[in-house]
């Protein structure tokens, strides 16, 4: 089974993403913040992460970042999720190394649908 | 992968997002208060970069859940309150109390909204003034406009892009948002298309147009909209025609991509196009193109990076390059549990009748001898123990912090020192002692007027403290500690203070009983009469005459007590002791004939042996009691409670002098047993209420006790 890691720091968001993943038959491991996605992550393997960008202590910019740097995670898809589409986002995303973008709010179905297209 | 949508439409049916409301409910309350806390916090000179992110992601926190879930009118407020809090964080604007201010209204507004989305009740909030005043400071213009219309003569202060690129979701540069219109599930989706035709009707509204070649999917038709227009204009005009709840308004796009060539990214022929997701070239794990293969992501990945905007990479790489204090918010997140009251009220319960069972153990087996039943009397000192250790833990779990009371105090205070014009700067110390959470609850509504009366009539205007040679802001500080079994909160500021002719001279008007021999505590006391006020003129802020008496009231009910100090010119203190817990109670315990009664232990003022002569009857059948050249009356309790007596010969011969309520008399009983804490059991939900009797608690040798209602009793023999 895949083993996705949703960062979010928000309770409710977390709650949604991994119902709607578990839902879809994908393992989920929840992460508060950044730091803490960073830790998990050095603890074991992901298939994929999906974070939040604005987050306390270690935002998703600098999470992706982290991760890229360790050979574990450097073809490891990353998804951004943001409530923010504009470019310069986009662009921080892609400097620090991240797979793609998902614009919040969000359906359900389109999160599944996103991910489906990077696992398989 | 233009029709992805239509798959997702599909599948999102499986999901019913309701589930999650009540945690969003929970996470945008706290969100909210946070950020009115940061807010009054807010240093307007010298605004912390930090302070103005932490108080960003709030606002961003409760738009993207509240986006998610469907509350169109929170998502669009908050989105403003977002673009406004970005471009200050940005430093492309800078914060004044008037953005402050509307700030703290929009919250207010919000918490409204959430209340109503939960079913409060409430009236719908019009939040058109807000969102113009917000658009206002955007704009960098203070003085506002009135409020737009539906045709929505354009809001270009929050269309626009801002220089450096602000983030309105979905915003074109011309101004027009593109957003999704989702109409439905309706029994007839046809009816949709007259949405289409009222929205084309009104000029410059904007275009739309059928996303789903007219075709719905279970009853929910899509349009594509480009308007200038806000949601909430847009559901209003589409009200007309479908309900509200059928009408859902989302940023247009497919709302992901990839980036091209980044690792995992998918074949990217649909890279052109906005779909509100992406993934990037060659980053890693992003969806292989045919020929791609991972070394070449990786390799594209570290070339992208250095080309990356500056600009971008600063910004975003700002908070985390600057870890200071670690919030403990999102750790703390993770290791509680959010119980429901009631269960934890169940196990203080449960509790309580072990706490009985292991007395009456106790009790029993008193004679045991130790020496021959040594594993008995060992097992029995170990359950004592590990009991009373149990009842401890337990009644932790229902203490909160004062924090969760005092934290409403710096909003108040600065809404009514700018009504009073005066100013006022609140300090707290020992937020962090805790209290249980009925207390809580209760004393609440007390404090808060202690703070609005030192803030009133305490707290002189800044021209007459000056005038007196002190700083121009008044202070006013919270403390709260624990001191033995009760926690005690001051209330203190250092303002004008009592002045004790003044309040004499108002009792004598009042027709009270006052002399000058009285001491400066026993003055000071006089405020706590009903009726009393010693404000020259009512204010709209207190003064009103009930108050002071209530505030008295309310805390003895809690067995609480109250005094004042103060030292004219300098200010005043009010003490408010209370109990630890209401579920938990320090009694003396009388006897009177057979029966045992408990007397709460914050009311027993002195007990003492009657002497023959002392009780003098007066008027018939009221009897009196000299008690250090006080009279007071006499309550016998064998007549109260017409307790069974079969030794005729008997008289009662002890008085316990008990106060409440303002008011002292002396209770006759047979004898003093002891003091002891007892649980307390609520009467009136096992029974009924019963005159005279706050509750009832079980003894060790597993009798009844019933627990007197002193203020009760007290009021009886003013009768």
């Amino acid at each position: 089974m895949h083993s996705i890691l949703a960062v979010d720091d928000s309770a409710s968001m977390r709650q949604m993403v991994s119902f709607t993943l578990k839902n879809a038959g994908f393992n989920v491991v929840e992460a508060v913040d950044g730091q803490d996605a960073y830790e998990k992550a050095n603890s074991r393997d992901f298939n994929l992460v999906l974070t939040d960008q604005n987050m306390p202590r270690m935002d998703g910019i600098t999470l992706t970042k982290k991760l890229r740097e360790n050979p574990k995670f450097k073809s490891t898809p990353i998804l951004i999720l943001t409530t923010e589409s504009s470019d310069q986002m986009k662009q921080a995303g892609r400097a620090a190394g991240a797979t793609g973008w998902l614009v919040k709010p969000f359906d359900p179905a389109k999160l599944v649908e996103v991910i489906g297209k990077v696992i398989r | 992968m233009g029709e992805t949508t239509n798959e997702g439409g599909h599948l999102s049916a499986g999901i019913d997002l309701s589930q999650f409301y009540q945690v969003f409910f929970e996470e945008a309350g706290e969100n909210l208060e946070t950020m009115e806390k940061m807010l009054l916090d807010l240093d307007i000179e010298s605004a912390d970069d930090e302070e103005l992110n932490a108080i960003f992601r709030c606002a961003h926190s409760v738009k993207g859940g509240a986006a998610t879930f469907g509350f169109s009118d929170v998502a669009e407020l908050t989105h403003q309150m977002e673009t406004l809090l970005d471009k200050l964080r940005r430093h492309e604007l800078a914060p004044n109390t008037g953005m402050v201010d509307v700030l703290l209204a929009s919250g207010d507004a919000l918490k409204a909204m959430l209340g109503r989305h939960q079913g409060s009740g409430a009236a719908a909030v019009d939040t058109t003034e807000l969102l113009t005043a917000i658009r206002g400071h955007v704009s960098g213009q203070t003085a506002v406009a009135p409020a737009s219309h539906i045709a929505g003569a354009a809001e270009p202060a929050v269309a626009a892009p801002s220089p450096a690129g602000a983030t309105t979701a979905a915003a074109t540069t011309d101004g027009l948002r593109s957003l999704e219109l989702r109409v439905g599930p309706l029994p007839d989706p046809s009816v949709a298309d007259n949405l289409v035709d009222l929205f084309k009707e009104i000029t410059n509204l904007g275009t739309i147009e059928p996303l789903d070649a007219g075709r719905d999917a279970d009853g929910v038709r899509r349009f594509k909209v480009l308007t200038t227009s806000t949601d909430n204009d847009l559901i209003d005009l589409f009200g007309f025609h479908v309900a509200r709840e059928h009408v859902q308004l989302m940023p247009l796009s497919d709302g992901y991509g990839f980036h091209e060539g980044a690792p995992g990214a998918p074949p990217m022929q649909a890279a052109a196009k906005d779909l509100g997701y992406g993934f990037f070239d060659d980053a890693p794990g992003a969806p292989v193109e045919g020929t791609s293969n991972p070394a070449k992501g990786a390799t594209a990945t570290g070339a992208t990076a250095p080309a990356a905007t500056p600009a971008a990479v600063a910004t975003a790489a700002k908070p985390a390059a600057a870890p200071k204090v670690e919030k403990p918010a999102a750790a703390a997140e993770s290791s509680t549990l959010r119980v429901s009251v009631d269960k934890v009220d169940q196990l203080i319960n449960l509790v309580g009748e072990l706490v009985i069972i292991q007395a009456m153990l106790a009790q029993n087996s008193k004679d045991v001898d130790a020496a021959l039943h040594q594993q008995l009397a060992s097992g029995l000192a170990d359950l004592e123990r590990n009991t009373r250790d149990l009842q401890e833990a337990v009644m932790g779990i229902r203490m909160i912090p004062m924090s969760l009371v005092f934290s409403r105090f710096p909003r108040m205070l600065r809404d009514l020192a700018g009504k009073l014009g005066k100013k006022v700067e609140l300090l707290q110390v020992g937020e962090a002692t805790e209290l249980d959470k009925g207390l809580v609850e209760k004393i609440t509504d007390p404090l808060t007027h202690l703070v609005r009366n030192s803030c009133d009539h305490g707290i002189e205007l800044p021209a007459d403290r000056l005038a007196k040679g002190k700083p121009e802001h008044g202070t006013i500080t919270l403390i709260a500690s624990h001191q033995g079994g009760s926690i005690v909160i001051e209330v203190r500021d250092d303002g004008k203070g009592l002045n004790r002719a003044k309040l004499l001279s108002k009792a004598r008007e009042r027709g009270l009983d006052v002399s000058d021999a009285m001491t400066d505590s026993e003055v000071y006391s006089l405020i706590f009469a009903p009726g009393f006020s010693t404000a020259d003129q009512v204010t709209d802020v207190s003064g009103r005459g009930v108050g002071m008496d209530v505030v008295k009231k309310n805390i003895t009910a809690l067995g609480g007590t109250v005094e004042i100090d103060s030292a004219e010119g300098y200010g005043m203190t009010v003490r408010v002791r209370l109990p630890l817990t209401l579920a938990i109670m320090d009694g003396m315990s009388v006897g009177v004939g057979k029966e045992v009664y408990i007397l709460p232990l914050s009311s027993v003022v002195e007990s003492f042996q009657v002497q023959p002569g002392m009780i003098k009857t007066i008027g018939g059948s009221g009897r009196v009691v000299e008690v250090r050249d006080e009279y007071m009356p006499v309550v016998d309790l064998e007549r109260v409670f017409k307790v069974p007596r079969f030794d005729f010969e008997h008289v009662s011969n002890i008085m316990v002098v008990v106060e409440a309520e303002g008011g002292r008399i002396a209770m006759l009983v047979d004898e003093l047993l002891g003091q002891q804490q007892v649980v307390v059991k609520n009467l009136e939900s096992n029974y009924r209420k019963v005159d005279d009797i706050s509750g009832a608690t079980i003894m060790g040798d597993g009798r009844v006790a019933l627990i007197l209602d002193v203020g009760s009793l007290i009021r009886r023999s003013r009768h």
